[in-house]
């Protein structure tokens, strides 16, 4: 809840609510990527030789809805639980203000490319 | 160097682990991905992701995983419970046990396909 008499004061506190809702965010993401991250490891690794991931299969295994919302939901948690993380480490070892803007500008801009390019990529099945 | 007890190491890993599979994330999203550029495309990426050195390194990929979960799964414990707090170190222990087991059952189950690449 943010109760403020100034923009400076209103802004200060959006600031720390943005910053307690990625913390409850990374818990509960990652108590969700555990499940789906495990369970993409042992499925698509261990059960099955990486030589078995040909062009057919991957294409033949995306055409099940299913499996479009499973991998999609991987991507959408992953990338959003690792921007975050990487985030605090920028935040913590780009210690100049304008090195810091442009690294963190880059890096999401990666990100979003990556997540538009696996969203249209698993939807365009 | 700070050189703390468990907790600083604790914490070191998780930031490498979680690091490293975000590089290895954005990485597999694009190969996988590339088949939106056609059959050709995809494959080209995908031997030369076959190779050896690339399919032992997916067994570090998971045991960095296996940590970094069950590591984050020791962090909420920590947040939410008071004895997470008190048994912090035990429960770090525990973590690592699990990720050298997982890293040794994924190297003794795959060994044959890892190296002699089937």
């Amino acid at each position: 809840m943010i109760r403020a008499r100034t923009f400076t004061d209103a802004r200060q506190q959006s600031h720390s609510n943005a910053e307690l809702n990625w913390w409850i965010f990374m818990r509960i993401s990652g108590l969700i990527l555990v499940f789906l991250i495990l369970g993409h490891i042992y499925m698509t690794f261990i059960q099955v030789s990486e030589s078995d991931a040909t062009f057919d299969a991957v294409v033949g295994k995306l055409a099940n809805p299913a499996w479009k919302f499973y991998d999609w939901l991987i991507l959408a948690l992953s990338l959003m639980h690792g921007a975050n993380g990487a985030r605090y480490s920028i935040e913590d070892y780009v210690r100049s203000r304008p090195n810091r803007a442009w690294v963190k500008g880059v890096f999401y801009t990666v990100i979003a490319l990556l997540f538009a390019f696996g969203t249209i990529g698993l939807f365009s099945i | 160097m700070y050189r703390g007890r468990e907790g600083q190491w604790a914490f070191l890993l998780h930031r490498l682990s979680g690091l490293a599979i975000l590089a290895y994330l954005l990485l597999h999203v694009f190969s996988i991905g590339s088949f939106i550029f056609g059959e050709r495309f995809y494959m080209v990426i995908h031997e030369t992701y076959d190779l050896w050195p690339f399919r032992i390194g997916l067994l570090f990929v998971t045991a960095g995983v296996v940590y970094h979960a069950f590591n984050g799964l020791r962090i909420i414990v920590m947040d939410f419970t008071g004895f997470g707090v008190a048994y912090q170190r035990q429960m770090w222990y525990g973590v690592l046990l699990i990720s050298v087991a997982a890293f040794l059952y994924s190297a003794w189950t795959l060994y044959p396909r890892l190296v002699g690449g089937y």
